[in-house]
């Protein structure tokens, strides 16, 4: 019982998670703000790379090839590094939420590629060779006919990359920036009580639990639109 | 109007198109038979230039499509093409679909391109659909879609590559009939079938192809009264009962 009442004390203290709840929403604030703008900046990343993933140019092919596996066989915390403390040297000097953004884009960039270029492929090859002889050419085939099927096919695992990327710019902290995590930590520090932990967690949930439950809802919708 | 100068095409090592050579006039009806990998779909589609000829001319309008220079997107515009699969966009209106290239292609007014696209979908008897979604229609309905679509870039050829083979028997008709109105109208066709009765009451013109190359050409009524080459002979046999 006793282990009980000090578990409860150290992680879920409500009078210390109600005085630091200012500081963590905040930090949470900063979350979101790094994971939706590295998001979007990944999604552009991800569809011009997919884009050139597809099409026939074999130089530009190789080094999207060359970009995805590099960024997705190697830690984004090392990533982040390298864009903050190693840039620097070649006479980039990127602020530090600048470099969190830029190693969070171009990372989830990376993640994002293959997704859209799975989506690309699933599109019956007919619906490009119907276009093509409309006359279409092939960047209109892909603006007006392509991308917009994919879309609604990716949208799932786009919405997962997203979640996966929240959790993940929790990796920010090494730089300095203070997001939930950190926020967190450094509250932990300065109450000596670990439950601003706990809190952070339920404020990741609150961020996730809506975007991963929209996930399943829209694999439903998808699961019966594709039954006609 | 479409000559074709000894048209090769290789995918790989298999030799699909061993040398073709055909004419085809303006308002011909040109019915290709014969047996599946004879590379009559593949012809076809060299037309159309979704296949590149691995060697050989294609002319239109005595102008040499496989050339280097060549817009292969204002070619197409003048070649209507029906595929076997419909290959409607799923995404867009029966309307959207009919359309799309009129506003994205030859960008024409959206007032103007609706008129046509109404006016052409009231031809192919789909006046009630037209606010539908592909998903919504019956296969003989999308097909006489896929043909409104392509008959709305106005084209001077058009291509059919089978494309009653995946309906349902009792829809084939409605699909024939659209392509009968438009064999009657004076348009030039070329059309891959398995339609014996479409292939004799329709056609002007009939090639039999084997093994890549075309065994057997003439007027419709003289291949199928009487055909020279036996492979005809036993094809016809076969499909005629």
């Amino acid at each position: 019982m006793e282990g009980l009442s000090n578990l409860l004390e150290k992680y879920f203290s409500i009078g210390i998670i109600w005085e630091i709840l200012p500081y963590l929403l905040k930090g949470a604030l900063f979350t979101v703000i790094f994971s939706a703008s590295s998001e979007i900046i990944g999604i552009i990343i991800g569809l011009v790379t997919a884009m050139i993933r597809t099409s026939k140019i074999k130089v530009l092919n190789q080094l999207a090839i060359i970009y995805v596996d590099l960024f997705r066989g190697t830690p984004l915390l090392m990533q982040i590094i390298f864009v903050y403390y190693a840039l620097p040297y070649v006479g980039i000097n990127l602020p530090a939420p600048l470099a969190g953004i830029v190693a969070l884009s171009v990372n989830s960039g990376a993640y994002v590629t293959e997704i859209f270029r799975a989506g690309i492929d699933s599109i019956d090859k007919g619906q490009i060779e119907a276009a093509r002889s409309l006359g279409m050419s092939y960047a209109k085939t892909m603006r007006y006919i392509i991308i917009p099927q994919t879309f609604k096919r990716v949208l799932p695992p786009l919405t997962n990359e997203f979640v996966a990327l929240i959790k993940d710019s929790s990796l920010l902290s090494v730089i300095a920036i203070s997001e939930l995590l950190r926020t967190a930590k450094e509250m932990m520090t300065w109450k000596l009580n670990p439950s601003s932990l706990t809190a952070a967690a339920i404020l990741y949930l609150v961020i996730t639990l809506p975007l991963t439950r929209l996930v399943s809802h829209m694999e439903n919708r998808l699961k019966k639109s594709d039954a006609h | 109007m479409i000559k074709i100068v000894d048209l090769h095409k290789k995918f790989g090592d298999l030799h699909v198109l061993k040398g073709i050579n055909l004419n085809v006039n303006k308002g011909e009806v040109m019915v290709i038979l014969g047996p599946s990998g004879s590379g009559k779909s593949t012809l076809l589609r060299s037309i159309n230039l979704l296949e590149v000829p691995t060697s050989g001319q294609i002319f239109f309008d005595g102008v040499d499509i496989t050339g280097k220079k060549i817009d292969r997107n204002r070619v197409r515009q003048r070649i209507g093409m029906v595929f076997q699969g419909f290959n409607l966009f799923p995404h867009m209106t029966v309307l959207g679909n009919v359309t799309l290239a009129l506003l994205k292609v030859l960008k024409i007014k959206k007032e103007e391109a609706v008129k046509i696209g109404t006016d052409l979908l009231i031809r192919v008897g789909l006046k009630d659909k037209i606010n539908g979604y592909p998903n919504q229609l019956s296969g003989g309905q999308k097909q006489r879609v896929a043909i409104a679509r392509a008959l709305a870039m106005n084209p001077e050829v058009m291509l059919f590559d089978e494309v009653t083979s995946a309906l349902d028997p009792e829809l084939v008709k409605e699909v024939l009939d659209v392509m009968k109105d438009l064999a009657k109208s004076g348009m030039t066709m070329l059309v891959v079938t398995h339609e014996m009765g479409f292939a004799k009451e329709v056609g002007s013109h009939v090639i039999f192809m084997d093994e890549g190359l075309i065994v057997e050409e003439g007027l419709a009524q003289d291949i199928f009264e009487n055909p020279k080459h036996p492979r005809t002979k036993a094809f016809l046999d076969a499909v005629l009962y």
